[in-house]
This record gives C-alpha cells, sequence and structure tokens, in this order.
C-alpha cells in the first residue's frame, strides 16, 4: 500500500488532492472509496440524488489515473449484445462463402464421407472466434491493453437479468462467451457503478460492491465547487447563492437543485454579470435551478425569506 | 485484530444491518489497508464495505459509535502525593513479572471489546493478578483498557445477552483482571500498617468496578439493542390477528412493511416489460447457419408480459375485520408489484373500496372502510350477488381472487352458485379464513358449501400466515 507507480492514488490525501487538480472537489469520504476501490480492486456502486456528481467522480478519476473512460449508458432492454459483445454477422457469412469455395479443395482427394468428415473437423474453424468478436463496452474495458476506467452509469434502469449477467464481471473480471469460454480482464479494470434509486438494486450485486452514497454537499463543500467551476465568481455572490441554494433544499420540493443545477445557475449570475442577488434577478433565473413549474411557482412565494437569509450569509 | 471486527460485525447485525461472510472479509481487507489509527477514515471505509443503503448506514453510524467508543478511561486526577509510593511500589513489581504491562503493546488499544492480545497464552491469568495494584497506582489508562478488553475477551463479554448478567461479568472481569490480587495487596498494606496506601488503593478498586461496570452495560447495548424488538416481532409475526393488542399497532404496521419490502424484494426480479414484435438478428442468424445463411427461420424477442389482476374481497364485520386490515395493509404496500390490485369490503352489502385507497392514505382509508361497511350483520350471499354486478364483467384468466372471511353467513344462502361463476371466469379463487380449520363448517359457517369454487381454501389467522399467501400469490401471478 505504499506510494507506487501509481503515486497519484497511493494515499487518501493524494487522491483528494488529484482530483481537486483537475476541478472535481470532494471530501475526505469519497477519496476513501476511491482508494479502496483501487486496492481492493472492487467495484464502487455510487448512490445518491440526480445531479451530485455521481458520474463526474467517475470521468475525475479516469483522468486521475491516466487510463480511458469507457461509458455504459443503461436503459430498458439493455441487452448483451449492445453491452457485452456482437458477432460481426456480416463478416461471419462472408467467411462461410469464401469457405464454400475452399471447401472444394479441401475435399478434393478425400476417400468417402468418413475421411471428408475428419478432413472437415481438422480444418481450423475460425466461426466462432474472437476474430468475429465485436466488443462492446463491457468487453472493451477487459481489452484494453493497460486497463480502463469502467463507469455503467444508472445501473437502476437496466432490467434485473442485466444486472443478474454483471455479476461474473463484476466478481471475477471476467466473462463468459458461450461459444468461446472465459474472457478475463486483461487488466482489472476499475469499475464504477451509479444509481439515482429508481429501484433497489439486488443484494447479490450489493454485496459485490463498495457502496459509496453522495449526498449533497454542505455549505463549505458547495462553496469549494463553486468556486473551482466558476472562478470568475465573486466571493461575496458565491456565498450568498450558495446560502440560497442550501436553504431551497429545505423545502419540500419534487426536485431538489442538485450541484450541477447551482453550477449552471452561477455561470448564469456571472453571464448577467451579477453582483449580488436580488428578489428580480433570483426571480427570473429561478428556472435554471428548478426544472418543475410547480416547483417555481411554489418556491415563488419563499424568496424574499431565502433572500434575506442568503444575503445575511454574504 | 480479527475478534473486533467480528464482534463489531455481530453488533451491526443485531443493528439489523445485513452483513454478509464475503462482506466481512472485505472489512478484513479494508481494516489492513486503513488501520485503525484515524478514526473517521475507518468510519468511512467500514460503511462502504457493510453498509448498503440509506437506513443501514444510518445504523451503521451508531452502531460504529458506540462500539468504538473511546471515553471509557477518562483521566482521573492523579494525587501526586502518592508519587514516591507508586514508584517504590512499582519497582518492587517490576522485578517479579514486567513483560506483562509491556508498553509496547498499548498503541493497539483503540480498539476496545476485547482485541488486541488475542495471541496471549490464557492459561496464566495469575501473571496479571500482581500487575492489577501496580497498574492502578501508575494510573495509565491506556493499559487499564486494554487489561480491562482482555478480562472482557476472557470472561467472553460479547457472548452477554441478559441485563440479569451484568453483575456476573462486572465480577468475572474483575477477576481476570487480577481482584484477587489486588485485595490480598489491599490486605497485606493493612496488615503491615499502611493504611493510606491501602484506602487508596481500595478506592481506586471501586473505581475500577464502576469503569468495568459501565464497560459491561456498553457492551450488553450493542450486542442486544435489537433483540428485544426482533424477540417482540417474532412473537407478533405468529401471534393471531385478532388477539393483537391496540398498542402493538405501531410494530405491526412496521412489519407489514417489512415484509412487503422483502416480498417486493423478492418478486420483482421476475416482472417483465413487454418488448415483443422486434427481430432477433442474433437468433436469428444462428438458427440458419444451417441454412447458409438464408434467413429462413425468424426469432422474435418475446418476454412473458403478465400483469396480474388480483380482487381481494374483505370481510369487514366484527370477527374478521382485524385481518382484513392487514390483508388490505399488505396489498397496498405491494404497489410495486401489484399495481393493479382491487379491493371490495362487505358485512351486509358490498361495496369497492379501490378508489377510497387510492385518494386517502392507508389508516384514513381502514378507518373509513370499516366506518362504511363495517358492523353490519355478514351476508354472504348479498354481498357475492353485489359483488357480481360490480367486477363480474372484468374477470378474466389473468384475475386472482382473493376472498377473506370465516364464511358464516347467518344462515342466510352463501349463493354458492356465483362463486361457481367466478371461479369459472378466474384464474384463481382463494378463500382465507381467520378461523382454524377445526371450526370450519360448525354453525352458521358455510365453508362446505362455498370451498368446492375455489382453488384454495386457507387458514389464515397471523402475519406469518398471511405474508405466505401474499408470496404464493406473487410466486404465481408474476
Amino acid at each position: 500500500m505504499s506510494t507506487d507507480e501509481k503515486g497519484a492514488t497511493g494515499d487518501i490525501e493524494a487522491i483528494r488532492k488529484g482530483f481537486e487538480t483537475r476541478g472535481y472537489i470532494c471530501n475526505a469520504h469519497i477519496a476513501t472509496s476511491i482508494f479502496l476501490s483501487e486496492k481492493l480492486q472492487k467495484p464502487l456502486l455510487v448512490e445518491g440524488p440526480p445531479g451530485v456528481g455521481k458520474t463526474e467522480l467517475a470521468k475525475a478519476t479516469a483522468e486521475l489515473v491516466g487510463k480511458p473512460l469507457i461509458r455504459l449508458q443503461c436503459y430498458e432492454g439493455l441487452d448483451e449484445a449492445k453491452a457485452l459483445y456482437e458477432w460481426k454477422y456480416g463478416k461471419q457469412l462472408l467467411y462461410t462463402q469464401v469457405l464454400k469455395e475452399k471447401l472444394g479443395d479441401l475435399m478434393s482427394g478425400a476417400q468417402g464421407l468418413k475421411e471428408s468428415m475428419t478432413r472437415l473437423h481438422d480444418f481450423d474453424d475460425t466461426f466462432f472466434s474472437e476474430e468475429f468478436l465485436e466488443p462492446r463496452p463491457l468487453l472493451k474495458a477487459l481489452w484494453q491493453p493497460g486497463g480502463a476506467v469502467l463507469l455503467i452509469d444508472e445501473i437502476d434502469k437496466s432490467d434485473d437479468e442485466f444486472e443478474a449477467f454483471l455479476l461474473e464481471l463484476l466478481s471475477d473480471y471476467q466473462i463468459s462467451v458461450p461459444e468461446l469460454g472465459t474472457i478475463k480482464a486483461r487488466t482489472t479494470p476499475i469499475v464504477f457503478l451509479t444509481s439515482n434509486n429508481t429501484r433497489e438494486i439486488g443484494d447479490a450485486l450489493k454485496r459485490r460492491c463498495l457502496h459509496l452514497y453522495i449526498p449533497f454537499p454542505d455549505t463549505d463543500l458547495e462553496q469549494r465547487i463553486i468556486a473551482a467551476r466558476v472562478p470568475e465568481m465573486e466571493v461575496r455572490l458565491r456565498t450568498q447563492l450558495v446560502a440560497f441554494v442550501q436553504g431551497l433544499r429545505q423545502l419540500d420540493l419534487k426536485k431538489l437543485p442538485a450541484v450541477s443545477e447551482t453550477i449552471d445557475w452561477a455561470r448564469t449570475l456571472v453571464l448577467l454579470h451579477a453582483r449580488e442577488l436580488d428578489a428580480d434577478l433570483v426571480r427570473n433565473t429561478l428556472n435554471v435551478l428548478l426544472k418543475f413549474q410547480d416547483d417555481i411557482d411554489n418556491v415563488d412565494g419563499e424568496v424574499n425569506a431565502l433572500l434575506a437569509k442568503a444575503v445575511q450569509a454574504g | 485484530m480479527s475478534e473486533v471486527l467480528g464482534d463489531f460485525i455481530r453488533a451491526l447485525r443485531s443493528a439489523d444491518i445485513r452483513v454478509s461472510t464475503s462482506e466481512s472479509i472485505d472489512a478484513g481487507n479494508v481494516i489492513d489497508l486503513v488501520g485503525f489509527d484515524d478514526r473517521q477514515t475507518l468510519k468511512d471505509a467500514l460503511s462502504q464495505v457493510l453498509a448498503k443503503s440509506d437506513d443501514e448506514k444510518q445504523a451503521f453510524a451508531e452502531t460504529f459509535d458506540t462500539y468504538f467508543s473511546f471515553e471509557q478511561f477518562k483521566e482521573r486526577p492523579a494525587a501526586a502525593n502518592e508519587n514516591d509510593e507508586r514508584e517504590r511500589q512499582e519497582s518492587e513489581e517490576d522485578g517479579g513479572d514486567g513483560e506483562d504491562g509491556d508498553p509496547s503493546q498499548s498503541g493497539s488499544a483503540s480498539a476496545p471489546g476485547g482485541g488486541g492480545m488475542s495471541g496471549e497464552p490464557q492459561g496464566e491469568p495469575s501473571s496479571a493478578n500482581m500487575d492489577l495494584a501496580a497498574l492502578l497506582e501508575r494510573g495509565d489508562q491506556a493499559e487499564l483498557q486494554m487489561a480491562l478488553a482482555e478480562g472482557a475477551r476472557q470472561a467472553r463479554l460479547n457472548r452477554i445477552r441478559l441485563f440479569t448478567q451484568r453483575g456476573m461479568f462486572t465480577r468475572r472481569i474483575m477477576e481476570n483482571m487480577g481482584l484477587d490480587g489486588l485485595n490480598e495487596e489491599i490486605e497485606r498494606r493493612e496488615a503491615s500498617g499502611n493504611q493510606r496506601g491501602a484506602e487508596s488503593l481500595g478506592q481506586a478498586r471501586e473505581e475500577l468496578r464502576g469503569q468495568v461496570r459501565d464497560y459491561v452495560e456498553k457492551q450488553l447495548e450493542i450486542f442486544t439493542a435489537n433483540s428485544g424488538r426482533q424477540l417482540r416481532e417474532e412473537v407478533l409475526a405468529q401471534m393471531r390477528l385478532s388477539n393483537v393488542d391496540r398498542s402493538d399497532m405501531k410494530i405491526m404496521r412496521e412489519l407489514v412493511r417489512k415484509m412487503a419490502k422483502r416480498l417486493i424484494a423478492l418478486h420483482s426480479r421476475r416482472k417483465k416489460v413487454a418488448r415483443r414484435g422486434t427481430l432477433d438478428i442474433r437468433r436469428t442468424i444462428r438458427a440458419n447457419i444451417e441454412f447458409d445463411g438464408l434467413l429462413f427461420h425468424t426469432v422474435w424477442k418475446k418476454t412473458k408480459v403478465d400483469r396480474p389482476k388480483v380482487m381481494a374481497v374483505c370481510d369487514v364485520s366484527g370477527s374478521v375485520a382485524q385481518v382484513s386490515r392487514f390483508l388490505l395493509m399488505f396489498l397496498y404496500s405491494l404497489q410495486e408489484v401489484l399495481p393493479a390490485v382491487r379491493s371490495f369490503a362487505f358485512s351486509g352489502h358490498l361495496g369497492e373500496t379501490t378508489d377510497l385507497f387510492k385518494r386517502e392514505k392507508l389508516e384514513e382509508a381502514l378507518v373509513e372502510v370499516l366506518r362504511d361497511f363495517g358492523g353490519g350483520s355478514t351476508d354472504y350471499g348479498q354481498a357475492l350477488m353485489d359483488f357480481e354486478e360490480l367486477a363480474l364483467d372484468d374477470i378474466d384468466h389473468r384475475t386472482t381472487i382473493l376472498i377473506l372471511g370465516d364464511a358464516r353467513s347467518n344462515y342466510g344462502d352463501p349463493r354458492g352458485d356465483i362463486l361457481k361463476k367466478i371461479h369459472a371466469r378466474a384464474r384463481r379463487v382463494i378463500w382465507l379464513n381467520p378461523e382454524p380449520r377445526t371450526m370450519w363448517n360448525s354453525g352458521d359457517s358455510e365453508m362446505r358449501r362455498l370451498s368446492p369454487y375455489c382453488d384454495k381454501a386457507v387458514t389464515c389467522a397471523s402475519l406469518k400466515d398471511l405474508e405466505r399467501v401474499v408470496s404464493e400469490l406473487l410466486r404465481s401471478a408474476v
């Protein structure tokens, strides 16, 4: 566990610092999870409300360890043909055509059916071989020389069958292709799974993963995130903005604004050359922060109260 | 180290966190990686391996804080005037058995629960005895904690189950720590006229006793925090629902929720989505290789679509109301896997309550149902007639009918003929009777005339029974 050639992930603090220089601000908790995932070679299941940077974490890690990010977006109906591998049917068909022509040469001089069959068996069959295998993201991640960061995004959107099918990959970093046998990872990839909790993830899958829950950031962390992402924003406005958003999260809304929305809002305000928050400005730009008309209507009445608190904080 | 972890995992399990063996192994690896040095890091790291949902994370944080707490031995103000005496004492003791209090081991003292020194031979507790007096006088808290942990380990404190065992464990731990030696030492001092030394040591002994008792109590809490509740839940799940006390309703509701959650987890896996009608290219080509690649056979994607429909007909008259209540509670907690539940309630006449349950919260709806439909004298004939009128047309080969009632129709005609019609149309008719089988057909019970038209008639009196029935319903419906 001492600092080795992968100095970037040598210890928890180094990971945190590494992320920070790449614009991904996180706390020690998140850094710990990356550290463990790398050391234990276990997939990391990341859960949390939308927009807190789950996907971003995978991207930042890929950048940190300097490996390519291979992403698989899950959706209902995703099957192994799209996730794992597909045979190159066209080429396979051509191959049979070619084979048919070659067959004449092969069989010439064969005495009787039995010998023909023996020759056919001796003939090296490549119909089902790696040459005709079209790798999809999962297989690509296993084949990637030097390893990769594999992001299986929104696993909760996929079917249960797919989840079950992932188990082999997640526990042993290998997959079984019925025609070929088992394919092992050349270098163990770092695997991230993200979930928005639209449905409960199966126990079997959870057992194979480390589990990280990313909540909404606290005031301090969110300030640092905004500072890193929107550096041109003034400190005073930033404090107000973060205080306002934090206040907003206390309300009962359909969809609470996440970090990504805060960043968008910060960029909007910078574009508008805002110096500080005021009621009109907030009302006009609220749609950046809230994505439901109901929410916007609900918040409209609260703007002044929230604003007063935010300005006080600034 | 593994002993500390093992105990901690048992504590987690008693706090309702499910930890599998493979996760325990992971936890061991995690500890090897991060060590015990940084409490917060350890907590972060372990929480990622051991607690894998929101609830579990919360329970984990609490358990971690109680289990790994370091407030056992507060630094007690040392009396300065005892210094010289202590030094004398120490040098005396060191000659005899100095190795035992090896200060190099105190580094791992941060782990309570009886770990750290697992490699030490157990056969010679007497070697520790003489030490205790010196240990107390030295006032080295880390070492005391170590001795206590070791004593607790020898006394098998992690087996503590009942609060009545507190005294016994306290005494055993004290003995393992060398109480006898300490007492002898005090007597010796008294005999030799060292009154002051004897007193101060006696006082230290009492303090230690208090600390040990605290420690035992804390461990008791850790290991048995939930066992009382678990026992209660177990009993309640098997109790006849009509006997459940009102004061236990809260636990019962929670229990239903838990059971429903388990059922959902079990059965939602099998629910499939329609994805029919697209050509399955892969399998088509595979199927046609023998025809030289000509697409002779086509293979279409097909997935099983089965939207189960459940109609629950519940008797809500006095005798059965309580069971109906829980059946409805169950069915409506299963919305995720049983989206299309229609419910009907009756005692005299029958009415549909589906909308009511959609509109209102479960609790309020139940009260309303009982008010509107309960209380009348039961008439199965009338109820089935109403049901026929309301819902017979909607019953098809995918509908499961659940009828919950005692079939006591006050000597009225139960109209078995209607049930026969229903049975002919529906996929299944299941009759749940809260009475034990021996009571069926006695008095005005009409089970004899109704049960021939049921695919299944079972006794259903407790939550466990209900769970079994609902689980079976899901198994074959989904």
